[in-house]
């Protein structure tokens, strides 16, 4: 049902090359994941994968300042960035005769960035990061939420218990050192995938690459992570935290560790999650939005992560005047009653992925991005075309053992937010 | 070492794209269809335009279209709303209902092969609602608690602050979309029901966009909306006012807040105005790219903020133009100065030659990347319903922005920017704030409560 093809390469420098060619409309998509993020930043540089992604569009030696920005803009394309946990990835979607120019800025940066790099640009970046974490999290309802969290799901040793935007005072502390250190030591073709996927040829696409990427020289073998990324599958008991806050209405947070995106059990936990919070018919919905009517809202999510433990976060927002209390029990209760599923909603819970997973293709660079990560985790593209299979192998009873296994009591943090009292 | 190749690549031969083609169809009883098949995955949406939208409603009613459409799948004569949910759900589909300020959008997607079956649950949801008492409730309730994260979160009351402070009172765009407490608490089943049977018919159209064949599309939907008809006239656009003609700020108090929400602005212009396509030009210069001359100073020169964009909200009346930005407490005044400077230069000047072509360039040259899911293409066919746009428009959409010289998007700007007219609206910490915006003489300052 799900055709896809997708050439592979690799450079003599290391650089894994995908080239999914499709021809129904002149637009390609060029996606770079790079093997780096929060997850690599030592103590005293939390913060520092992402404003090092900033730095990214700062310019290179044959690139001014905002000129990255503007040739894509002017030849009609849209480009953008996002640091994450265990990556940082860089796209651009261009009209198909732009695409050399868009493998020519990407490999610009590469190869050439550092010559551009000045004090007064990281300076200016470090500004705009700061208001960037102000805006998503400082002047926020909520807004540390998924701090405390990861504190609370992964001791101080592991990657994952700070997050990707990191601190201020970090964020402060970067140096153009940092920035010369951290370029040399992980943004090498030898910790990178290049995926182009769209409109073009690829015999010469392959050429392109070689002239433009070919000759970046390797760098050395990516250091270990920091810390101590194994990590045991279950939190060890149920933690609770509850804060005052500045908030509208009380929500009850909920976190499990969960097996890797690499873990064979991954689709489970994906099929347990749309059972438990995804949709007007899953579990929450129905009973904390609909039936009891204590919940303005639920949202879950499963983080697709491949550092010692994944999570899964479910969070229920409570109406005024429902005790926070009460909105924990429901909340609880119907993870605990996630030990007995009917077949019926593990049917919905796959058709629903399985739709989704289709609208993930229609875009060029949805699709390229995703055979990026498929590289970047399994050093396979085309798993992707199997991934509507795997969900329907899911079988009731596996997200019924889920449950019972890794939701568990033993395996849970909670964290709730309480609306302080107005003065 | 320096490399070999220091200039840009210069593109190859334009592919040519080929916009899909729009067949414009009726089913028997009149309900106009437009249609454009053809897609890369077997996917189909459906987008289905009612003439129920917010701002014919009378401000004591406010809410009450988006509510009608939120209450919509609470359950039909048939089933509940928790087995609606479970049939539609389980055929990976997804439905969802909006009440926007021009109609209500009822958008399907789902897998191509299943849209038959669908196709039955959106007919069955769009004809026989059956609004329960506590379903009805509960959207209320969600709306209420709704307004209260509103005024909480500092975005969303900056935009409710926006829209109070630029149009006049008891003008439809000056309230929230969602509605005002008191005319929310009024809703009930009986004001759904109402809402439905005065606005609900085939007055605008539906559209489809996917894996599906239009006559084959066009008898699916003939067989279920069959004897939908009401021999109504469209609501007309609202009329609307500015609240004032002279620049003022205001100062929206959040003592504490470590950033200030900006929105600069005044009422707009109509979606039909002739000057549509110079206007986005104008404004894809000021604050609509990347590159744009707001972004590059207030972002890449001085660091004060993530981001400031511009829009013109183009609606049947005339929606809002907006500046929009955050940024730190401390630089609150500066922001605001260098904005000022930027929209008075822009204004004054009008853009260059070079920008007016560079922002043609992208929006012609953005357009197939924004026609990629069958999301997009379905809402752009509906909209060519919702605001009587021709058949051809998509296809000539691209010519249209070629075609706007430099003059013609200097004098939009001229025409329809007015920086002496626009409400400075800061959502922040006063005490920090306002003897620096007082400071700057950009016009009067004032404290209001959140509301």
């Amino acid at each position: 049902m799900l055709e896809l093809s997708c050439e592979r390469h690799t450079l003599a420098n290391g650089l894994r090359v995908n080239l999914a060619s499709d021809r129904a409309v002149p637009v390609v998509g060029v996606n770079l994941w790079y093997g780096v993020g929060s997850r690599n930043e030592p103590e005293g540089l939390t913060g520092f994968a992402h404003l090092f992604e900033h730095m990214m569009f700062q310019g290179s030696e044959n690139v001014p300042k905002n000129q990255h920005f503007e040739l894509v803009e002017r030849a009609g394309g849209s480009l953008n960035a996002t640091t994450w946990f265990d990556r940082t990835n860089y796209f651009e979607t261009v009209p198909a005769h732009y695409l050399e120019l868009a493998l020519w800025l990407e490999s610009d940066r590469m190869g050439w960035m550092l010559p551009a790099m000045t004090q007064e640009k990281l300076d200016n970046q470090r500004d705009v990061v700061k208001n960037e974490k102000r805006w998503r999290y400082d002047n926020q309802p909520y807004g540390d939420w998924d701090e405390r969290l990861q504190k609370l799901l992964y001791p101080p040793t592991h990657p994952y218990h700070h997050t990707v935007i990191g601190s201020m005072d970090d964020i402060d502390a970067a140096t153009l050192a940092d920035v010369k250190r951290f370029f040399e030591t992980f943004y090498v073709p030898n910790n990178a995938v290049l995926t182009v996927c769209g409109d073009f040829e690829p015999a010469r696409a392959l050429a392109l690459i070689e002239r433009h990427f070919g000759e970046i020289p390797s760098g050395d073998e990516i250091p270990e992570l920091p810390g101590e990324p194994d990590i045991a599958l279950r939190v060890g008991a149920s933690v609770y935290e509850e804060v005052e806050a500045d908030v509208p209405l009380p929500r009850v947070y909920v976190g499990s560790r969960i097996p890797t995106f690499t873990d064979d059990d991954f689709q489970i936990a994906e099929v347990a999650g749309e059972v438990l919070a995804s949709g007007r018919a899953s579990r929450l919905y129905r009973s904390l939005v609909r039936e009891q009517r204590v919940a303005k809202d639920i949202v879950g999510y499963v983080f697709p992560l491949g550092t010692g433990a994944s999570m899964m976060v479910s969070w229920a927002t409570g109406y005024p005047g429902v005790a926070p209390e009460t909105l924990q029990r429901a909340l609880l209760d119907e993870l605990d009653g996630l030990t007995s599923v009917k077949p019926t909603e593990t049917a919905r819970a796959v058709a629903r992925s399985e739709t989704r997973l289709f609208g993930q293709l229609e875009q060029v660079g949805d699709r390229a991005d995703l055979l990026s990560m498929y590289t970047h985790y399994f050093d396979d593209p085309l798993r992707l075309v199997g991934e509507v299979e795997r969900l329907r192998s899911v079988t009731t009873e596996d997200v019924e053992r889920f449950a019972a296994d890794v939701l568990s009591p033993d395996n849970r943090v909670v964290l709730t937010y309480v609306p302080r009292e107005a003065a | 070492m320096s490399r070999a190749h220091s200039a840009p690549p210069e593109p190859t031969d334009v592919r040519p794209f080929h916009v899909p083609e729009v067949l414009a169809l009726e089913t028997g009883d009149g309900l106009r269809i437009r249609a454009a098949t053809g897609s890369r995955v077997p996917l189909a949406s459906v987008v289905l335009a009612i003439d129920s939208g917010e701002s014919g409603l009378p401000v004591e009613r406010s809410g009450h279209a988006a509510l009608t459409a939120a209450a919509l799948q609470g359950g039909t004569k048939a089933r509940s709303g928790a087995e609606l949910a479970e049939a539609l759900e389980g055929l990976g589909a997804s439905l969802s209902v909006t009440g926007a300020w021009d109609a209500t959008r009822v958008s399907l997607r789902v897998l191509a092969d299943r849209l038959a079956e669908a196709l039955d649950l959106f007919t069955e949801v769009v004809r026989s609602p059956s609004f329960p008492t506590e379903e009805v409730e509960r959207v209320r309730n969600q709306r209420l608690a709704g307004i209260e994260q509103e005024l909480a979160q500092p975005s969303s009351l900056a935009d409710r602050s926006a829209a109070r402070f630029f149009y006049r009172d008891g003008c439809a765009y000056a309230r929230p979309r969602g509605g005002v407490r008191e005319s929310v608490e009024s809703f009930d089943p009986e004001a759904a029901r109402q809402q439905f049977a005065d606005r609900f018919g085939p007055e605008i159209g539906i559209a489809v966009a996917g894996d599906v064949d239009p006559g084959e599309f066009r008898d699916m939907i003939g067989a279920r909306f069959g004897g939908w008809g009401s021999g109504r006239e469209r609501t007309p656009a609202p009329a609307v006012e500015p609240r004032a003609r002279e620049r003022r700020v205001y100062v929206v108090s959040r003592p504490g807040a470590v950033q200030s929400e900006i929105r600069i602005g005044h009422p707009g212009v109509e979606r039909s105005n002739p000057d549509y396509f110079p206007l986005r030009v104008f404004n894809a210069t000021l604050g609509g790219t990347f590159t744009s001359r707001l972004n590059l100073n207030l972002r890449e020169e001085h660091g004060f903020t993530y981001g400031v964009r511009s829009r013109f909200s183009f609606r049947r009346g005339r929606g809002p133009f907006v500046i929009s930005t955050a940024v730190e407490t401390a630089v609150t005044a500066a922001a605001v100065r260098e904005t000022m400077k930027e929209l008075e230069g822009l204004v004054a000047d009008g853009p260059t030659a070079d920008e007016v072509e560079s922002v043609r360039d992208y929006m012609a040259g953005v357009f197939p990347i924004q026609m990629e899911t069958t999301n997009q293409v379905a809402g752009q066919l509906a909209s060519l319903l919702v605001y009587d746009l021709p058949d051809d428009y998509l296809a000539s959409y691209r010519d249209y922005i070629r075609s706007v010289t430099p003059e013609a998007a200097a004098e939009a700007g001229r025409a329809h920017v007015h920086p002496e007219q626009v409400s400075i609206v800061v959502v922040g910490d006063a005490d920090s704030v306002v003897p620096e915006l007082e400071a700057l003489g950009v016009g009067p300052v004032q404290v209001e409560e959140p509301a």
